[in-house]
């Protein structure tokens, strides 16, 4: 073992404490490590995390994983640059953390839908991306569900109700928005409990657009599960193939070419500027301010426009593939994008300016829509909208992949959490983008760019920064075909911090507060 | 300081329209033309999400940007089915939102027209055939016009709108 992951494994086994457990610690093959903890030592382990400040990232199911048990459930726990992997084994049972790690709500509602998995002392227990159409006992990730429309028929008639949280007292009312906005948007439901026009509560309710993602991955190949996570969420298509790529690569231990990691770089960066543009657009239309709002989105377009002549598609579709990248991009090409940085990079400061130096649109941006601090580590909130509420979370940065290492981001933080400060930590990441491109064009290179994948059995964590945030990706191989894919991105954790951000706020700042947040529901409902 | 003579005395922050793309205009330009002739002059249209990967929806949206503007085409984006005229369906169709879905289409006024836009709404694309997928926009209801793409580019959106256009000028 390298010097360096022994000195991991030591800050591992000093993290859960008990030196029994401590010796059973497994690395993993992209620098994580697994535990299998049995059922007595399980709830004090957790205890000992939650008071050391780790942070639950993750907890999925799967089945088949071990010999003891039917299921088992991984529990993600992340501090600073270590990722520790607990090994639960169950039977169909389980007690639920989320009163120790509110994160764990949603997830284990989410087991529950997919395996029937029953959490004992769950304060939640309403189903999640099921919806009340779907028959009671339908628990399609297990293996004995085929992968079968549930309904024939075209229509589908109601049954039941979603029990929302009731508010109630005097003056309080509801405001009932969606699945099906006004705008070009995703659905999803808002209930909002209003007194006057101040929000007392909001719950959300998603999961409209639940695909099946991860049951439709089980059986495929690797290179056909890129193009399934590109299908994840449009505009983080890049982070979520380049996810599960780096986890089907580790596995089986696959070198990929270095032109291959710069060009992904760009590409991943690249992404990165076209979400921060359209979001930055976005909350300047809702709050009226389409001079501003123009300026980002000629930008974005040249953007997109620049990705189809790179990539041939606008959302960079195609390129990532596992060893490296599907096509080359040619010198040429990459002048004519350093050129075009260059360039926007001016183009940028201006708009920024005329945005920043207008009185109308810092009032409505500041101080909406407020993140505590306080919030992000019981949500695992990460990406620009942590930072911008003084969260020192980038997986660029805690742990770095691809060439992130060599060349590392800028950390922008700041510390109010509000609107402003989400479009102001956007901004200055924005610009920093645009510097990795280019020194990653000035460095780039010559040679291949993809090494002819040699697929192996095995099982790997793998962690993305997205434009959003963490996107958490855990491919099992076996047979040379996907057994499981776990995908949870940015947006799973991040959308439950606005149920939070709108309190206090009045229902008409709603969409801006959204629109700040850039939540993914495609990406969220899988 | 500022008075009504700086704001009148101080540079104009309007500047001449760079972003022009010719192919565009032409394009918008007969569009104008079919629904002058056949929408009386404005085509409402609502947006309905069944399911997508959210980059159909960026690529509707980006219709508005400056580049595009289709407003000036005669094309709006309306906030109620009941005034839209077209249906854009993006997404395959998903077990949660067959119910919403089916209402959107049903407040819509008659005569109306349904277009799919994107692989996954055209047939279910790679979603086709999952537990909580029904397939294309049309197992739910009638689709007039089909424009496939992973996702299809603004420009593809506008000559899709056209074709449909013609066809809707012709059965009149």
């Amino acid at each position: 073992m390298a010097e360096e992951t022994l000195m991991e494994m030591e800050s591992v086994q000093d993290l859960i404490g008990s030196a029994g457990l401590a010796a059973k610690i497994v690395p993993g093959p992209n620098d994580e490590y697994y535990l299998t903890v049995g059922e007595p030592a399980f709830d004090p382990l957790v205890t000992t995390l939650a008071s050391r400040k780790c942070v639950l990232i993750g907890l999925f199911c799967t089945e088949g994983f071990s010999p003891d048990a039917r299921f088992s459930l991984l529990y993600v726990f992340e501090k600073k640059n270590i990722v520790l992997i607990l090994v639960r084994n169950s039977d169909g049972t389980a007690t639920s953390v989320a009163r120790i790690f509110p994160s764990a709500s949603w997830f284990e509602r989410e087991c529950r839908d997919g395996f029937g998995i029953r959490f004992d002392g769950a304060f939640d227990e309403r189903r999640l991306f099921l919806h009340e159409t779907y028959p009671d006992g339908f628990h399609p990730l297990r293996k004995d569900v085929r992968n079968i429309p549930v309904t024939m028929r075209s229509t589908i008639d109601v049954v039941g109700e979603y029990p929302f949280r009731s508010v109630s007292g005097n003056g309080v009312y509801q405001v009932a928005v969606g699945p099906v906005h006004a705008g070009i948007i995703e659905p999803g439901h808002f209930r909002f409990s209003v007194i006057g026009e101040k929000i007392f509560n909001l719950e959300i309710r998603m999961f409209y657009k639940h695909r099946g993602i991860e049951k439709l991955a089980e059986g495929k190949t690797p290179q056909e599960v890129v193009r399934i996570a590109e299908a994840v969420s449009g505009d983080e298509s890049v982070a979520n193939a380049t996810a599960c790529c780096r986890a089907v690569e580790a596995i089986a231990q696959m070198t990929v070419p270095e032109r291959a990691h710069y060009l992904r770089t760009i590409l991943l960066e690249l992404e990165r500027i076209g979400s921060h543009l359209g979001d930055q657009g976005g909350m300047l239309v809702d709050v009226g301010f389409p001079l501003g709002a123009s300026q980002f989105a000629v930008l974005r377009e040249e953007v997109f426009r620049m990705n189809a002549s790179l990539t041939g598609s606008r959302f960079l579709r195609g390129m990532v593939d596992v060893g490296g990248l599907s096509r080359d991009i040619p010198k040429r090409q990459l002048d004519e994008l350093g050129e075009f940085i260059r360039e926007l990079k001016n183009r940028y400061r201006i708009g920024l300016k005329i945005v920043l130096s207008t009185s109308s649109v810092l009032d409505r941006f500041s101080p909406t829509g407020v993140i505590r601090r306080s919030l992000l580590r019981p949500l695992n909130i990460t990406g620009p909208m942590a930072r911008a509420s003084g969260g020192r979370v980038d997986v660029r940065i805690n742990h770095p992949y691809g060439l992130y290492d060599r060349y590392p981001p800028t950390m922008k933080t700041l510390n109010d959490g509000d609107v402003l400060s989400r479009f102001t930590v956007k901004a200055s990441e924005f610009l920093d983008s645009l510097d990795l491109i280019e020194r990653l064009l000035a460095d780039i290179p010559e040679g291949g760019v993809r090494t002819i994948p040699e697929i192996k059995d095995g099982y790997a964590l793998s962690l993305v920064e997205s434009p959003r945030g963490q996107d958490l990706c855990w491919v099992w191989i076996r047979n040379g075909t996907i057994e499981r894919y776990k995908v949870r991105t940015a947006s799973f954790c991040n959308w439950q911090a606005i149920e939070h951000a709108v309190q206090g706020e009045i229902v008409p700042d709603f969409p801006l507060i959204n629109k700040s947040l850039n939540l993914s529901y495609a990406g969220t409902d899988l | 300081m500022v008075n009504s003579l700086t704001c009148l005395l101080k540079n104009k922050v309007t500047e001449e329209d760079i972003v022009r793309d010719d192919e565009i205009e032409h394009l918008g330009r007969e569009i104008r033309r079919e629904i002058d002739a056949v929408f009386g002059r404005s085509l409402a249209i609502r947006e309905l999400d069944t399911g997508s990967d959210n980059a159909a929806e960026i690529e509707i949206n980006n219709l508005s940007n400056p580049y595009y503007d289709v407003e000036r085409f005669g094309i709006t984006f309306v906030a109620s089915p009941r005034h839209a005229d077209v249906l854009i369906v993006t997404g395959a169709v998903t077990q949660n939102m067959v119910i919403a879905a089916r209402n959107t289409y049903d407040a819509m006024p008659s005569p109306k027209f349904v277009v799919a836009v994107g692989d996954d709404a055209c047939t279910g694309g790679i979603f086709k055939g999952t537990y909580a997928v029904l397939g294309g926009a049309d197992r739910i209801f009638p689709v007039d016009m089909k424009i496939p793409g992973n996702p299809p580019t603004p420009r593809e959106i506008l000559a899709g709108l056209l074709a449909l256009m013609k066809t809707a000028g012709k059965t009149r």
